[in-house]
């Protein structure tokens, strides 16, 4: 079960391409992670070591992308933490969107795209969809297409619906996807309204006004740095009360970040924007 | 001389585990790194069992939290639980690894790596091969390999599947474990 193991030397030379050629700074991913990532790709991709990773990719444009694909942790499951969609299906989002013209709620790394279903599925049985404007962003234009077209992964399918059920008991989450020969399908009405967007928030444009940001277990894979960065742009973005939520095992902890979050469920992890 | 114990369990391993954390001195002077397959929907009351009888503190980390001494830490649910280098948690929802979440295989691996020959890795009872590849990774990287008596074990695939692949330095049985941490220093 040997596995082809990348030295610090190699971890830079790849960072430094990836920026010379590219502009995709990497430098502040968590290093674990990314060393992992990267020996996972050259050993699913064959290109066998560190050289055969640079130049493969140095030279091809698409096959950058599918490394951003695969650089992006799918998230989990649908209904992740089903306790913190309880709370958002029984109080905060029922209180907060009613009487609230314009409300938007944005996901700035949508990944596979399980949090943003989870979340369409929630507003539809509120009948609350049509009510709020959804932003869902991503590095990866593979992932952007995959949601579009609903493809998702079929072995997820018994965690998901077992999530599911522990969120509501009155249906069953199969009325929402379709299964065919080729894989899983969402019901991809849920998301016609749903503005998807390629963008690197740290380096692009973000959207304003914001009135509830999803970036649960993201930050898990940055450094204290890129991390601080991250929050700075979501407290620009958030307007004054908005919610933010995180992962259940994450913190907001930098340098007087009580000045600009305050923490309103510690079993689920969600901060709101101070008052300023 | 040890800088750090890492222990991974499955089926079979809880009651191991408690002896183990009951009977380590209040004043223990090493981190334990705790990586035990557990329901993934059941996000509490784990680490409150296991902290009834403790006299060290066993949390569940958050994400980027020092490691300290004389603390127990947890893997959360449905998290694997990394070491980076600079000995600090990171934790990660990436896909399982022997359809584990956490992975006794990626706590461990990052563990050596951070601790080098400064660790002591622990394997218990458990169902799966899970921990095999990581305790063999602690062992080549000079950490001190210790396994479970299988004959001692409520379910042996796991201990024998890392004997297998590792020479270990012990094979104990839990009482031997305890005799054994308590004597670190």
């Amino acid at each position: 079960m040997s596995r082809y193991e990348l030295g610090i030397v190699d971890i830079r030379s790849i960072i430094k391409l990836l920026d010379d050629v590219y502009n995709y700074d990497f430098k502040n991913h968590a290093l674990t992670f990314f060393k992992r990532r990267v020996e996972n790709f050259i050993k699913t991709q064959n290109l066998k070591d560190t050289e055969g990773f640079i130049q493969k990719i140095e030279k091809d444009r698409s096959f950058f992308e599918v490394f951003l694909k695969d650089i992006c942790v799918e998230t989990t499951e649908m209904f992740r933490d089903p306790s913190l969609w309880r709370l958002l299906k029984e109080d905060i989002l029922p209180k907060n969107i009613v009487n609230n013209p314009n409300y938007k709620i944005w996901i700035p790394e949508v990944s596979s795209g399980e949090e943003l279903f989870s979340l369409v599925i929630v507003l539809k049985k509120l009948r609350l969809l049509d009510k709020v404007q959804i932003i869902a962003s991503s590095i990866s234009d593979i992932n952007l297409e995959r949601i579009k077209a609903g493809i998702f992964d079929p072995k997820k399918i018994e965690v998901n619906d077992a999530n599911f059920s522990r969120v509501f008991t009155d249906n069953s989450l199969s009325d929402y996807y379709t299964l065919k020969e080729d894989g899983a399908y969402w019901d991809i009405s849920l998301i016609e309204n749903v503005k998807l967007i390629k963008q690197n928030i740290i380096f692009d444009d973000y959207p304003k006004g914001i009135k509830m940001i999803i970036f649960r277990n993201q930050m898990i894979y940055c450094n204290q740095i890129l991390q601080e960065r991250y929050l700075k742009i979501m407290h620009y973005s958030l307007v004054p009360s908005g919610h933010l939520l995180i992962g259940n095992n994450e913190k907001i902890d930098y340098w007087n970040s009580d000045k600009d979050f305050v923490l309103i469920s510690d079993t689920e992890s969600i901060y709101k924007k101070k008052l300023s | 001389m040890y800088k750090a114990v890492v222990i991974g369990g499955s089926a079979g391993s809880f009651q191991v585990i408690t002896r183990i954390l009951n009977s380590l001195p209040k004043n223990f002077p090493l981190p334990v790194l705790l990586s035990l397959h557990r329901l993934k929907h059941v996000r509490s009351g784990f680490v409150e069992a296991l902290s009834i009888k403790s006299a060290i503190e066993v949390v569940e980390p958050s994400d980027k939290d020092t490691i300290k001494p004389g603390k127990a830490y947890l893997a959360p649910s449905n998290y694997h639980m990394y070491i980076e280098l600079n000995k600090k948690i990171a934790l990660s929802t990436e896909e399982p690894v022997n359809h584990s979440r956490p992975s006794i295989d990626l706590t461990f691996e990052t563990a050596a790596q951070a601790y080098r020959d400064k660790i002591v890795g622990i394997i218990l009872s458990g169902a799966n091969r899970d921990g095999a590849y990581g305790l063999q990774k602690l062992k080549q990287l000079g950490g001190l390999a210790i396994v479970q008596d299988p004959n001692e074990c409520q379910v042996k695939t796991m201990t024998e599947a890392s004997l297998k692949m590792t020479q270990v330095d012990h094979i104990f049985t839990t009482q031997q474990i305890i005799n054994f941490l308590q004597s670190l220093k």
